[in-house]
């Protein structure tokens, strides 16, 4: 299983995402803004990065590029958590360097698969 | 994980979203874990505890507790601990039993009941739960269904000793009359195929006043949130959202619903 760090202002979304995929067997670290989400980064190392794209201090966008000049942790996949009818947020988000992007409205279970496929698409 | 420390032994918790407390009571074969998509599909609106009673999950395997009031004083010193007031219960099986003890002892502590399992009368008990092993019960009831893997999984864990010890015990509760004499609504659920617990009579049913209703899905086994999960969340949706004291009488099952993060 994998760490995978998540990066969500909203409080019941980063709780629900944390606890579906802590047990699915992942080790989860959870942040509530860009910017933490980039010292997390830095200090855990995850495998994998799950960003929201609009947060407070640093955006997604903001955090994936500071993400990719860090020599230690630019390999990390990053996939945004992007809202449905915001296709053009998907593409400023590749710009950036995610990897993949994930739509929203997803259901717990969705999230599981699609994580696992990741995972096992870029480890 | 998240513990405490009750009577110095370990009890296991989890809890997921803010709102109205609800606590999920697990039954004789698994443990809370086969409670995470309902506890999921709740954590919109509820703040949703799941607890593993003695001799389950990662609770301590405490002999001397493994009484049903014991398991009523476990989830008692739960809420004290945790500074936790008036709650919905949902158990399953053994969890419905422990539901409906509790209020019986505490009804001012307990708001509604949602009793899926629940055996009317001990006769209704396949005899297969005292004679096989967790694992052999949780691959009978379980095997091959998705989202089954949980509570076969924790199946392992399970001290059989936990089981035996509440199927004795409960010959001397009266079962029926615990949901008669209930003030408060109650909700049973069974499934139609339910291999462990039968469906009661329907002369006994016809008991049940105006604070019960009975709900049958008709293709589940014993595990309907297992086996008809979105169905089964709709329904304790529904059910949670009826006000403080109100009939659940109108409740029937509707469209699947399903939780999606926005």
């Amino acid at each position: 299983m994998a760490k995978i760090l998540i990066a969500e202002d909203e409080r019941d979304i980063r709780d629900l995402i944390t606890f579906t995929l802590r047990f699915a067997g992942h080790d989860v670290i959870p942040t509530a803004n860009g910017e933490e989400a980039v010292e997390a980064a830095l200090r855990e190392l995850p495998d994998l990065v799950l960003m929201d794209v609009r947060m407070p201090r640093m955006t997604g966008y903001q955090a994936c590029e500071q993400m990719k000049k860090e020599i230690t942790i630019k390999h990390i996949p990053v996939v945004f958590l992007s809202a449905k009818g915001q296709e053009s947020e998907v593409r400023t988000g590749i710009e950036v360097g995610a990897v993949e992007y994930i739509l929203k409205p997803f259901a717990p279970d969705q999230l599981t698969e699609k994580v696992k496929a990741i995972l096992e698409k870029y480890r | 994980m998240s513990a405490l420390i009750i009577h110095n032994d370990i009890v296991h918790y989890e809890v997921l979203g803010r709102g109205r407390p609800i606590i999920f009571l697990h039954g004789w074969v698994g443990s809370w874990r086969y409670w995470i998509p309902t506890m999921q599909a709740a954590s919109a609106s509820y703040r949703s505890y799941a607890l593993d009673m003695w001799g389950f999950g990662d609770t301590a395997k405490s002999k001397t507790r493994y009484t049903i009031n014991e398991q009523v004083s476990l989830l008692d010193n739960f809420l004290e601990e945790m500074g936790i007031g008036k709650i919905a219960l949902v158990g399953h099986d053994l969890g419905a039993i422990v539901a409906l003890r509790f209020a019986e002892k505490f009804p001012s502590y307990v708001d509604r009941v949602m009793a899926i399992g629940f055996p009317l009368e001990t006769a209704l008990i396949n005899d297969r739960l005292k004679a096989n092993t967790p694992v052999e019960l949780g691959n009978w009831m379980l095997n091959g269904i998705p989202g089954g893997e949980a509570a076969i999984q924790e199946a392992a864990k399970v001290d059989n000793d936990a089981i035996l010890a509440t199927l004795e015990n409960i010959s001397d509760l009266n079962l029926l009359g615990m949901v008669l004499n209930l003030t408060i609504p109650c909700l049973l659920v069974h499934g139609e195929n339910d291999q462990a617990v039968t469906i009661p009579p329907i002369d006994t049913l016809a008991n049940l006043n105006d604070h019960a209703h009975h709900i049958i899905f008709e293709n589940a086994g014993h595990y309907p949130m297992i086996n008809e999960p979105n169905k089964f969340n709709r329904l304790l949706t529904d059910f949670l959202a009826l006000a403080a004291g109100e009939s659940p009488r109108n409740l029937q099952l509707k469209e699947e619903w399903k939780r999606r993060f926005r």
